[in-house]
């Protein structure tokens, strides 16, 4: 989607891997911030982006058990717009010797922050993350975001969003893409429509355990079937929740990580891959499989590690659908078999991978990937409750566009 | 009345377009490098990057190969809900989005085959004509 800006990535390679661990995570009340926006209690403020990331930092902060002096570094990423790294820094009373703005959804920023490390750029970085599309009425799809003569950069146009040609069929919006491929998958596989609820209810039921999640009540094959749908063969269950919130992470030097209060948890390996061409192609009949499975390959590489070590997993489920494409792509089950796999209850404690196991989009939090990568050191530190990965290691996060993937392996570090 | 229609992308690659939709004729960017076909509209090769693109007409014809119906009011109240998209895979291979015309995703299987047809209708900047399927 070209309406998010990218971050160089650095390359996915050996000597970058475990060389920065994250040591301290924090978050906003998701759920408690989702309801008072509902029902506006007397008194009640509309969160900003500032507020809600101070919120994160003081409990990354308090988390990791170290000092606002110990942070030397901050990064902010913003999805739709914020206050300048330098700006972000003071409003957190740190004095970093590297500030910068560091893209916005999970597809890059730990890299970054990471190779940072790395090149002695600081040592402990607290990387700061806020959204607040409620907020700022932020819509997905129509044409709210259209530029004039986009394909003319001489007339001043910028880079739309890929799919505005489309909209003279009213054919919009990232649901629509999700939808699209699940028709087409339908069709290729022989699955029905109804067979998608065991992802959306999977993905509730891990949700149900998590004080945060925004959406806690059990999700009935009957409600299900009940419910609105988006765009057909999607309903609003297959289609993540939209929140406002924060997450903050602190990312610092391996050697400097192994006598804090948490467990570090090692940043083995990422990777990246995107199509090149024909993106319906890619998009519908490959489901982006090549990418997802080449940018895994990578991390694992980088990690020096294979899939069969990886225990548990946090996709980006934009979509419950897309979940399923992620689960394929990075080959934890067959191409068109894994809907099956979810019904088989592979996807939780005790099957092959137990996936967001914190409510991931659908039912958990709306940060773009950034949530996922808490609940994965949360796995790793051995805390994440009732769906705990018994004794787990190894961690993979994967944020997957609509036309690329970025991977994390993450890792429980040692105490030293 | 012309039914309307959420807004065209503007700009001098796709007005090319839009004019041999016009003329009821549906013609995609080809590469006359590496001959690959490039859409939506670009300035440059999707494929190899040049940008020596040459507008070379479709047959028209096709079949289906993925479908939506939009629920959602995306457009404010443009489109009367719901309202039906195609994916249709034309005969050079080109994945296309598209609108049945003369039936609904209630109507469609695997591998339908479909033909173009263009239809009268207008959005901000005026009338044009719009390619739309219908069954073949």
């Amino acid at each position: 989607m070209s309406g998010y800006e990218a971050v160089a990535m650095p390359p996915a390679e050996r000597q970058f891997s475990r060389r920065a661990s994250i040591v301290g995570i924090g978050e906003t009340d998701y759920a408690a911030d989702y309801q008072a926006a509902r029902t506006r209690p007397a008194g009640w403020q509309p969160p900003t982006p500032e507020r809600l990331l101070v919120t994160a930092f003081e409990r990354a902060l308090a988390d990791s058990g170290l000092s606002r002096s110990d942070i030397d570094g901050v990064t902010c990423s913003f999805t739709y717009g914020g206050p300048s790294a330098l700006d972000v820094a003071r409003l957190l009373g740190t004095s970093p010797r590297f500030a910068e703005a560091n893209g916005n959804i999970m597809a890059g920023p730990l890299p970054v922050a990471c190779a940072a490390i790395a090149a002695g750029k600081a040592d402990t970085v607290a990387m700061v993350f806020s959204v607040a599309p409620r907020n700022t009425g932020r819509v997905y799809g129509g044409t709210t975001f259209a530029v004039a003569n986009a394909d003319d950069p001489d007339a001043g146009g910028g880079a739309p969003v890929t799919y505005y040609a489309f909209n003279p069929w009213g054919w919009t919006s990232q649901a629509a893409h999700w939808a699209l491929m699940f028709s087409h998958y339908q069709w290729a596989y022989g699955v029905g429509e109804e067979e998608l609820f065991s992802v959306a209810h999977q993905v509730r039921e891990h949700a149900r355990a998590q004080p945060q999640a925004v959406m806690k009540t059990e999700l009935t094959l009957e409600q299900y079937r009940a419910s609105r749908y988006i765009v057909r063969p999607l309903r609003i269950f297959d289609i993540c929740i939209v929140n406002d919130g924060a997450v903050c992470l602190i990312v610092r030097r391996a050697d400097m990580a192994g006598d804090l209060r948490q467990v570090p948890v090692d940043v083995a390996g990422w990777g990246h891959a995107k199509i090149k061409q024909d993106k319906l192609h890619a998009m519908v009949r490959e489901r982006l499989r090549p990418q997802i499975s080449a940018a895994a390959d990578q991390a694992l590489a980088m990690a020096g590690l294979s899939l069969d070590d990886v225990g548990h997993f946090e996709g980006y489920d934009a979509s419950s659908f897309h979940l399923v494409n992620q689960i394929e792509g990075v080959g934890f089950t067959e191409p068109g078999t894994g809907l099956a796999f979810c019904q088989d209850g592979q996807m939780t404690i005790g099957g092959r991978i137990p996936t967001n196991t914190a409510g991931g989009n659908l039912s958990g939090s709306y940060m773009q990937g950034w949530s996922q990568v808490a609940e994965a050191v949360r796995q790793l530190r051995h805390q994440a409750g009732r769906f705990q990965v018994p004794g787990l290691q190894v961690s993979m996060t994967n944020l997957a566009q609509t036309d690329q993937s970025h991977p994390l392996v993450l890792t429980r570090g040692e105490r030293r | 009345m012309t039914a309307r229609r959420p807004d065209r992308t503007k700009g001098r690659f796709h007005a090319v377009f839009w004019d041999w939709c016009a003329r009821g004729e549906l013609r995609l960017q080809r590469c006359s490098h590496c001959h690959h076909i490039t859409w939506p509209v670009a300035p440059v090769c999707d494929s190899c990057g040049r940008p020596d693109l040459v507008w070379e007409r479709m047959t028209g014809r096709g079949t289906v190969v993925g479908w939506n119906r939009f629920d959602q009011d995306y457009f404010g109240g443009l489109l009367p809900l719901p309202y039906d998209t195609l994916l249709v895979e034309l005969e050079e291979r080109q994945l296309f989005i598209t609108n049945p015309l003369g039936f609904t995703i209630d109507d469609v299987s695997p591998g339908m085959p479909v033909k173009v047809a263009f239809i009268a209708v207008e959005d901000s900047a005026g009338p044009f004509m719009l390619p739309v399927f219908e069954r073949y």
